[in-house]
């Protein structure tokens, strides 16, 4: 919902979580609050406003500023009111003309080492300290201004997104303390005593060159304009806001996107956020200019051949085109000739409109979405399991977390709010186990150390799963009352012997794991005598070739140890991106329908054709390899690809760039001419995230809004368009808004039955299952029973991946992500992000890289059994020595031209993660490369050719 | 048909089965890998490999080929 722009209340200190409350009085009104309430924070809940400078609601209250000091019945002197807790029975006032000359004298020394630009100061109107002098009546400086003073320190301006400038700098800490206590990142301090205190970063360096990872919170806790973003140096502040939800990963952070007219000038994370309380990384919170860049593509385009230059057309001719030629082409042969891959970047909406398009203009069930490539493993494990494709925990919930599990998952760089929360509770004493080939930051960090770092070789996670599991019931700690009370006894039972089995030992192990089996025993005692034990995942789990094995694996370890169904414990994978749960839960993969239910369940089945007015395929589609396998058969031959790049995400370039060359007609929908677009013969211009309305499902199952805030540059918002393109199909489709869509799908949803836009509106957000028994939503699963009834312990043998490592591919590829990008980077790319990955590396071990012949910054070569391809070294202990690593954000990297097509046995989800490798410094780009350049060339050459039709 | 999708068919079909536990319990591994094949493969998949079978099927795990024959109509 649109507002005029005022800064988000602040009550000065954190909420209390007391439940007993006290009651006392302030300045005559009767106010309760919880015990350890702040006095500041209960006058700011009973609506009197106490001046404050170096207070604000999400540090700790600190006591330096002495702004905030109140006077209290019966208490000698003047104490600080964010440092005070309330009593029962006080009495406090927080005015008076004593008060009053106290606070001004504290002002007149601040304001007599502060520039007095108001009028010109960036952020005039939106300024903590102008308000409050204003507040307090200053009107004289009684020191002067001409004595020592800090007015002619300069400036950092090495951050892109923000500009350090300590003459406007109270010294309050604020940022010192966001730094620490939200961020948990250290980076900065109090250099100096006295006059001389200043804030630094890291080692008295430039913001760029210290550890700082440019999240913001500095920034957001500053309240004069020493830290200050640039987007509002350069624009003012902004005058309206609208809350909406971050497109970046799968924390989904709500944030105020703040706003001068059409134009973003600035995204402030939301306090009210459940996802994120007022969090935000570089991503979310400064890599929003993408949605402008010049890059955007706003007009429909087709062409015959990818050899042609683009014809700009109409929406209608646009429209009208890709529907007579998909039509076309399941004439000629046949209706499975076509088929829709939706991303986790679209809304829950469009992709549910996606699987509706398919499903029932279509006719037939070839439909997949982004998840196939990341969490699809998700799905199918814990479903198996626990009886349902989701996470079991709020984010919050790890604050009660006593031991950690993060397996395979690096939050400090992919889900860096999470990350946050996360370190905040190791460093108040939970523990930390870290399953991950690679030292990843939470191994050793600032304040951080793992209590177990088992460093497991890439493609043997079942085995580690299955070895702590062994060790776990062959020592007898087990919950056994739990799992005999929750689970399916008998399946317990068989699973119980399998895994007693001396060759699930961490010692019969230790060649396959590459792990200590000693490390391997006390990781395993930690975890189950844990009061409250968690486990944390990401896609170092799922994309392996048993990536829904160990999916399983972990289930079982939850419900082994009786971790599950409260707070503090479970299972939570922790999704890539923004929408990959909402996707899932859409009914986009090829065998199900939305809620997860199978297509031969005939009764759901005809719910949804009774709905549509259609007979629907029993029989599952094609998943998205198999849409490949075929289009390079010749079976293939027209696909709607809606905001996914997988010629550059998905695995086996070469494969990929072959079955798009082979199809007929390929429809891509996205804001940017990406990796698939050069091969399209329909391009559809998307929305971003700021040009559309809808919902995005986080990570905790939390559904939440998104709106527009501008409006969309090509002139609809992406829902439109499928609704257009089903219409041209004969495939009816009604709708006047994406909340119409949200009341079928929770028509048709059992897990969704109580979901509206309004219910939205009026909760912030909901966590699904919400229907009749969970009315508001539901924050933990599985609390008194599994959805599946019983849990299951699925029996995980360990199978190893064809993909090992021989003589001539003596090494394993492993890939993964990093803060500042985001996915193919098509987003991030375009951001001033690139300032700090400019490029992928390959780091190595300098062991490894000496025995090579390779210093750091060296141009290597990368051979697999399917490509090659040429990044620059980085040499880095990060990686254990026969293991070598990358990320993929940037298509000229050709990550992906080295990966196989080995996947998940179960779903087909690629096995990213293993890949055995050769490494050679070489001195030129790899062939592929040079071609890819190429291609590049040209097709930016066709779309600068482009004419209007 | 080329060999690019038999060849992927071959494989996934043969880890189905070693994942269902094809050399420890074969009728329960032919079971589970015979419900994979029919909720997660098209039709046209099962053909496709069912054919192979029946033309010889070298390379396909035993559970795998005698799911193969019990689906063939």
């Amino acid at each position: 919902m649109l507002q005029f722009y005022e800064p988000e209340k602040d009550y000065g200190t954190p909420a209390s979580t007391a439940t007993e409350t006290v009651t006392l009085t302030i300045d005559g009104v009767d106010v309760t609050v919880p015990a350890g309430t702040s006095v500041m924070r209960a006058a700011a809940e009973a609506g009197i406003k106490v001046p404050k400078l170096c207070a604000t609601d999400s540090l700790e209250a600190f006591g330096s500023c002495r702004v905030c000091l109140v006077e209290i019945e019966g208490v000698k002197g003047y104490p600080a009111s964010c440092t005070t807790p309330v009593s029962e029975g006080m009495t406090v006032r927080t005015q008076s003309d004593y008060l009053g000359d106290l606070r001004r004298n504290v002002m007149e020394l601040y304001i007599s080492d502060h520039p007095l630009d108001c009028l010109t100061c960036p952020t005039n109107g939106d300024c903590e300290l102008q308000d409050t002098a204003g507040e307090l009546g200053l009107r004289e400086v009684r020191y002067g201004y001409e004595g020592a003073n800090h007015l002619a320190v300069e400036k950092d301006t090495s951050n892109p997104y923000f500009t350090f400038d300590p003459s406007k700098c109270i010294v309050c800490s604020r940022c010192v303390r966001a730094c620490e206590e939200v961020q948990g990142t250290f980076a900065l301090t109090i250099d100096g005593r006295g006059f001389e205190s200043k804030v630094s970063a890291g080692q008295a360096q430039s913001f760029m060159d210290s550890e700082c990872v440019s999240c913001g919170a500095c920034v957001d806790a500053c309240p004069t304009a020493t830290l200050a973003e640039n987007s509002i140096i350069e624009a003012g502040i902004p005058e309206h806001s609208v809350v909406t939800t971050c497109a970046y990963c799968g924390v989904g952070c709500a944030f105020r996107a703040e706003l001068r007219g059409n134009t973003v000038v600035r995204m402030t994370p939301y306090k009210d956020g459940k996802a994120n309380e007022g969090h935000a990384c570089v991503k979310g919170r400064f890599a929003f200019g993408y949605a402008t860049h010049k890059d955007r593509i706003t007009e429909p385009m087709i062409r015959d051949s990818i050899d042609d230059p683009w014809k700009v057309v109409s929406w209608e001719e646009a429209i009208a085109h890709t529907a007579a030629r998909f039509r076309a082409i399941q004439d000629q042969h046949g209706r499975n000739s076509i088929g829709a891959i939706s991303s986790s970047r679209c809304t829950n909406e469009e992709v549910y409109l996606i699987q509706k398009l398919v499903r029932s203009g279509f006719g037939n069930n070839n439909v997949d979405t982004c998840a196939r490539v990341c969490h699809s493993p998700t799905g199918y494990g814990l479903k198996t399991t626990l009886g349902e494709s989701a996470g079991t925990q709020t984010f919050a919930s790890v604050a009660k977390a006593d031991v950690i599990i993060v397996m395979g998952s690096n939050p400090t760089e992919a889900h860096p709010v999470f990350g946050s929360r996360l370190k905040k509770r190791l460093r108040e004493g939970a523990k930390l186990i870290v399953i991950d080939p690679r030292g990843i930051e939470l191994v050793d960090s600032p304040h951080i150390q793992a209590n177990h770092h088992l460093a497991v070789n890439p493609g043997s996670n079942v085995a580690i799963l299955n070895a702590l599991a062994h060790v776990i019931v062959t020592e007898g700690l087990q919950d056994e009352a739990f799992i005999r009370a929750r689970c399916d006894n008998g399946q317990l039972e068989k699973w119980m012997a399998f895994i007693r089995d001396p060759r699930h030992s961490p010692e019969q192990n230790e060649a396959d794991t590459g792990v200590p089996a000693a490390q391997v025993r006390a990781a395993a005692r930690l975890y189950a005598e844990a009061g409250n034990g968690a486990i944390y995942y990401g896609l170092g789990v799922t994309e392996h070739s048993q990536g829904s094995t160990a999916v399983m694996g972990i289930a079982n370890l939850a419900m082994l140890t009786g971790n599950l169904g409260r707070e503090g414990v479970g299972v939570n994978p922790l999704r890539g991106q923004n929408n990959v749960q909402g996707s899932c839960d859409m009914g986009s993969f090829p065998h199900e329908l939305p809620g997860y239910r199978h297509l031969s369940d005939s009764t759901t089945r005809r719910m949804f054709e009774r709905e549509w007015n259609v007979r629907l395929d029993p029989e599952p589609g094609m998943r998205i390899p198999n849409m490949f396998d075929a289009a390079v058969d010749g079976d293939f031959k027209g696909l709607y690809c809606q905001g996914e790049d997988v010629a550059q995400s998905d695995p086996n370039t070469q494969h990929i760039e072959a079955a798009l060359s082979s199809l007929e007609c390929l429809v891509v929908q996205d804001i940017f001419l990406n990796e698939t677009a050069k091969y399209a013969h329909v391009f559809l211009p998307g929305a971003s995230f700021l040009e559309k309305n809808g919902t995005f499902t986080n990570a905790e199952r939390r559904i939440s809004p998104v709106r527009r805030v501008m409006p969309p540059l090509s002139g609809k918002e992406d829902w439109e368009v499928t609704v257009d393109l089903a219409n041209a199909m004969g495939c009816p489709m009604d709708y006047h808004h994406p909340s119409q869509v949200m009341d079928e799908i929770a028509r048709l949803t059992p897990t969704f039955h109580g979901v509206s836009y309004d219910k939205l509106d009026a909760q912030g957000s909901i966590q699904w299952p919400c229907n009749e028994a969970a009315p508001e939503g539901t924050p933990t699963m599985h609390v008194d029973q599994f959805v599946r009834g019983e849990g299951y312990f699925a029996l995980t043998e360990y199978v190893a991946t064809d993909e090992r490592a021989n003589r001539r591919f003596p090494m394993l590829l492993t890939t993964g992500r990093i803060l500042s990008q985001y996915n193919v980077g098509a987003q991030t790319r375009r951001t001033d992000n690139t300032a700090w990955h400019p490029e992928d590396v390959l780091e190595i071990h300098p062991h490894d890289a000496e025995e090579r012949g390779i210093a750091d910054g060296d141009w290597v070569g990368i051979t697999s059994r399917v490509g090659d391809t040429v990044l620059h070294a980085q040499i880095s202990s990060r990686v254990k020595p026969g293991v070598v690593y990358t990320t993929f954000h940037h298509p000229v990297s050709g990550a992906n031209v080295i990966t196989t097509d080995n996947s998940d046995w179960a779903t087909n989800c690629p096995e990213y993660k293993v890949t055995a490798v050769e490494v050679a410094k070489v001195s030129q780009p790899s062939a592929w490369q040079a071609r890819q350049k190429q291609f590049d060339r040209r097709q930016h050459q066709l779309l600068e050719e482009a004419t209007d039709a | 048909m080329a060999p690019k999708q038999i060849d992927h068919l071959i494989k996934m079909a043969n880890q189905i089965a070693l994942n269902t536990g094809a050399h420890t319990d074969i009728a329960d591994s032919a079971r589970r890998t015979g419900e994979h094949l029919r909720k997660f493969w098209t039709p046209a998949m099962r053909e496709q490999l069912g054919e192979y079978c029946a033309s010889g099927g070298e390379g396909l795990e035993p559970v795998v080929e005698q799911v193969l024959r019990e689906m063939s109509p």
